[in-house]
């Protein structure tokens, strides 16, 4: 049976995309017994709704890009435990929502194909590693700059890629994440916008992102496979990221498609070290 | 001055029925009636700092369409905007027992008596529309990018 949520939607109501992050919240509010957040009023009377976000696993549905409900949750220090967009939903059904306030039988179709794809991921996902007691028992290498010290771990199970992310492999799964390179080119992180679970990704595929005041960072995956978890304590704390980007601060789980294949195109721990001694150098990261 | 654009900022409830006719009015009133030069303006996206909403309720004319007696819309928009145009407040239209309806929230369970209440309650937003006064832009100003800087 599907966990019950408290389910936080957009409620958008000038484009369509918001109107059906409303009839899904309440086709999983009847069929999950889900309670819901009204974004409206959980700006006027938050004390009912933080009660039940603090019960509840939270999940989080926008309907466009400017994710109002995400930046909800932010301000209100809710921890996000599923995330959906309609926009980006409706791109991978391709399917093209009406321009006008109408729900009409494609956006019906839609909203119970994405309450299926909702049942079936919670029917498959396993629990996350982070469950199962973790222990990195990472060694580092550094490499200083000026005041800038770079970490890098050594460890053999863990790869990295020219675009500066890292993953660790643990039997079937690895974690991935960002290396102290990009957090500290970042400087404070803000926002963190992971993959969704269930998400099939490809190797070099993005996997979510994360944003500083100075630039947008997008996590390009190491390795192949299906997102089986994200670290949910980066929604309210990202700058986990910044503290410690390959422990604390991993971004996502992903359960392995290809890891031998894959391996190939990647980095091994002295290669990606003098990269980033070059990198280091030509930027003089100051 | 002539009425150029005029804004509705609609409730987006999600707590009772109130919310739900709101929504569906504001919607008709848009779609259906084709008032000319009237926008919807997302209250979700308003309160979360949409710079284009509160640009836009700074300098048009705004009315507020509010599911039940909290006036989220209202209040939202006084804060944010300034003096407000018109509003409605659904529950006087259709009594507070039903604005405050929650088992009929969903389009899918409404009933015949539910979307005349809709028409009801668009037919006042309509109302509100057309007593706008010329000098409704009296008091709005132009707020830069509209962050309220």
């Amino acid at each position: 049976m599907a966990e019950k949520y408290v389910i936080l939607p957009c409620n958008g109501l000038d484009k369509c995309a918001g109107l059906v992050t409303r009839e899904l919240a309440l086709k999983l509010h009847e069929r999950w017994d889900s309670e819901i957040i009204c974004p409206v009023f959980y700006r006027v009377s938050e004390a009912k709704y933080n009660k039940l976000a603090a019960e509840r696993p939270l999940l989080v549905i926008d309907g466009c890009p400017t994710r109002c409900a995400s930046k909800l949750a932010v301000e209100k220090n809710l921890k996000v435990a599923r995330r959906i967009i309609v926009a980006d939903e409706a791109k991978k059904h391709r399917i093209g929502l009406n321009d006008g306030l109408r729900i009409t039988d494609l956006e019906r179709r839609f909203i119970d194909d994405l309450f299926e794809e909702l049942n079936k991921i919670e029917e498959t996902v396993r629990p996350a590693s982070e469950n199962e007691a973790v222990s990195y028992n990472f060694d580092y290498e550094t490499i200083q700059n000026r005041k800038f010290i770079f970490r890098i771990p050594k460890n053999g199970e863990v790869f990295f890629n020219e675009n500066d992310c890292w993953a660790w492999v643990n039997g079937n799964r690895a974690r991935i994440g960002v290396t102290d390179y990009v957090q500290q080119n970042l400087s404070d992180i803000l926002y963190f916008y992971p993959p969704e679970v269930g998400d099939e990704i490809d190797q070099f595929g993005e996997s979510g992102s994360i944003e500083s005041s100075k630039a947008v960072f997008e996590l390009v995956s190491p390795f192949s496979g299906k997102v089986v978890a994200i670290n949910d304590k980066l929604a309210t704390n990202p700058e986990l990221i910044n503290e410690n980007p390959y422990e604390l601060g991993w971004i996502a789980e992903l359960e392995l498609t290809d890891p031998e294949g894959d391996k190939e195109l990647l980095i091994g721990f002295e290669r990606y070290i003098e990269i980033t001694q070059k990198k280091v150098e030509d930027a003089d990261v100051k | 001055m002539a009425i150029l654009k005029v804004g509705i900022l609609s409730c987006s409830g999600e707590e009772c029925l109130g919310g739900t006719i709101s929504r569906l009015a504001t919607r008709k009133v848009l779609e259906e009636m084709k008032m000319v030069d009237t926008v919807t303006l997302c209250l979700p996206l308003y309160n979360a700092g949409g710079k284009e909403e509160r640009n836009f309720a700074s300098v048009f004319p705004t009315i507020s369409v509010d599911g039940c007696d909290k006036l989220c819309a209202k209040r939202s928009t006084e804060k944010y905007s300034g003096r407000i145009n018109g509003s409605i407040d659904v529950s006087k239209i259709i009594g507070n027992e039903n604005a405050l309806n929650t088992k009929i929230i969903r389009n899918n369970d409404l009933k015949e008596e539910h979307y005349r209440m809709v028409d009801e309650v668009a037919g006042e937003i309509v109302k509100a529309i057309s007593d706008l006064e010329p000098n409704s832009y009296a008091g709005k100003t132009f707020r830069g990018c509209g962050c309220g800087d």
